[in-house]
């Protein structure tokens, strides 16, 4: 593995395990007074702020066939929230298996209750950079092309999304470790196609948008 | 239940099509093997004809606006017989490029070809490619003009790929239909680009010189329009102009031999 790649990597899982940390620490004071609301969970101190508050699956959006992952929920409200993801793109829909790597920053924030149980988060939303593995993707072009500047302009492995969505969040027994369970659909456009759609009136935004589709389980807390 | 699994099986199909498992996945939406299809329409169109008219377009990557006037402008004339479209639909090879593509060529009132580009290849985008177009070596016989449309973007493929592939050239001797008299020859990149094989480029062209009745060849590539004899030999390559210039190329060949014009946007 090159130096770049290593730091690269070390890059990007700091910013995973620091960031929530950072942002849930300045914003730590104000969860006692908020503590009515359902969405607030997290009462964890000092180091119990790396454990991870939920899992994630999800289908499609880019990340692969389907994705798994961790995340954070902190800050005001827990409106913030970062997942990491891993997801795979089977051989049936690519040129061979491939594996993704995704680092996700939501913002949701909204949560409406519609009964003590069920709660209506009308808009999230988010960008997200995702990498994949295989030798057809690069993050700097091989050396096989010709000239000091880049060939290609762009990296074929590492692509950025944005996206907006809607969730419904089901909110179980206080005593189970599953707090709750949130169904969420994503409306996303990479990077590129974003770039496309700027420079062509023509373009649908049905070309350019993909729909995804996802579970938040809701873990540990109080 | 039974309703609802209807609605599930309706929604669940409805947003398959519009999901994204990865911008490099190979899940085509639409129409596939879209050249097979239309060679065998151009073929039967033409069948019998002595005089072939037909459009180039080329490099259309990022230019969807500038694709759609073409479209237009193709469209609004009725002497074409079909379109050859010499590679670079994308610039970045993803799916979602090749579709929209496609999508836009499909309003063409003429069946259409297209050759791969070596911005196609990148990523999973050569699979893509022969997912929805077809094989990247291609030929077909249009009234008595046979067209070789080939892959010569050397750079994009592994040595262990045959790039130009010269046992394709070579089957294409024994297999020319009777009717064909004359040959064209298409390709992305042309000789002496950064994208061919220059090594070989004096013996692919002692291939092409062996077609009956080579009339030229025409390529895309350079982005700006060019008629050149590369080799000195009598052979003109014609460089068609990328769509974002807003131009493209009209061949006309009979038995007084060809003309060719740029028409300008």
């Amino acid at each position: 593995m090159s130096i770049r790649k290593l730091i690269y990597r070390l890059f990007l899982s700091l910013l995973a395990v620091c960031f929530p940390i950072l942002v849930s620490a300045n914003s730590g004071s104000g969860d006692n007074r908020l503590s009515s609301n359902s969405r607030n969970h997290t009462n964890y101190q000092g180091w119990e702020r790396m454990i991870p508050t939920h899992i994630k699956l999800q289908y499609a959006g880019g990340m692969g066939l389907l994705s798994a992952g961790i995340g954070w929920d902190y800050g005001r409200k827990n409106r913030w929230e970062t997942d990491i993801m891993v997801g795979f793109l089977p051989k049936a829909y690519s040129d061979r298996f491939h594996m993704t790597f995704t680092l996700r920053q939501n913002y949701i924030p909204w949560s409406v209750n519609i009964t003590p149980q069920l709660a209506l988060e009308p808009f999230a939303c988010g960008v997200y950079g995702n990498i994949i593995t295989g030798e057809r993707f690069w993050l700097k072009e091989p050396e096989r092309y010709p000239g000091a500047k880049s060939y290609y302009k762009f990296s074929s492995r590492l692509r950025f999304h944005l996206y907006i969505g809607q969730r419904l969040t089901l909110f179980m027994n206080e005593e189970s470790m599953l707090k709750a369970l949130s169904l969420y659909y994503e409306l996303s456009m990479n990077d590129l196609m974003l770039i496309s759609r700027i420079n062509n009136r023509t373009l649908k935004l049905s070309d350019v948008v993909h729909f995804s589709i996802g579970v938040k389980a809701q873990l540990f807390g109080d | 239940m039974r309703n609802f699994i209807y609605v599930f099986s309706f929604c669940a199909v409805l947003l398959s099509s519009c999901v994204e498992y990865h911008p490099y996945d190979t899940h085509i939406a639409g129409q596939t093997n879209v050249n097979a299809k239309n060679i065998a329409l151009i073929e039967e169109q033409c069948m019998g004809k002595r005089e072939v008219k037909f459009a180039v377009v080329s490099d259309s990557q990022r230019w969807y606006d500038e694709l759609e006037d073409a479209v237009e402008s193709i469209n609004e004339r009725d002497d074409i017989d079909f379109v050859l479209h010499t590679g670079d639909l994308t610039d970045w090879g993803l799916r979602s490029e090749f579709e929209i593509q496609r999508d836009i060529l499909n309003s063409l009132n003429v069946p259409y070809v297209c050759l791969l580009g070596n911005h196609d290849c990148l990523g999973t985008g050569y699979k893509i490619f022969r997912e929805v177009f077809g094989e990247l070596n291609v030929s077909f016989t249009a009234g008595n003009v046979h067209f070789v449309c080939l892959n010569t973007n050397s750079l994009e493929f592994d040595a262990t790929d045959a790039v130009p592939n010269f046992g394709f050239i070579r089957a294409e001797y024994s297999n020319l239909p009777a009717q064909s008299e004359k040959t064209v020859v298409a390709m992305h990149s042309y000789p002496y680009s950064d994208q061919f094989n220059n090594d070989v480029a004096p013996m692919f062209q002692e291939y092409l010189r062996k077609f009956p009745n080579l009339q030229f060849c025409v390529h895309g590539h350079g982005h700006r329009y060019r008629r050149e004899d590369i080799f000195g030999d009598g052979v003109y390559y014609y460089e068609c102009p990328n769509v974002g210039s807003d131009a493209y190329l009209v061949f006309t060949i009979n038995d007084v031999g060809y003309e060719y014009k740029k028409v300008d946007l």
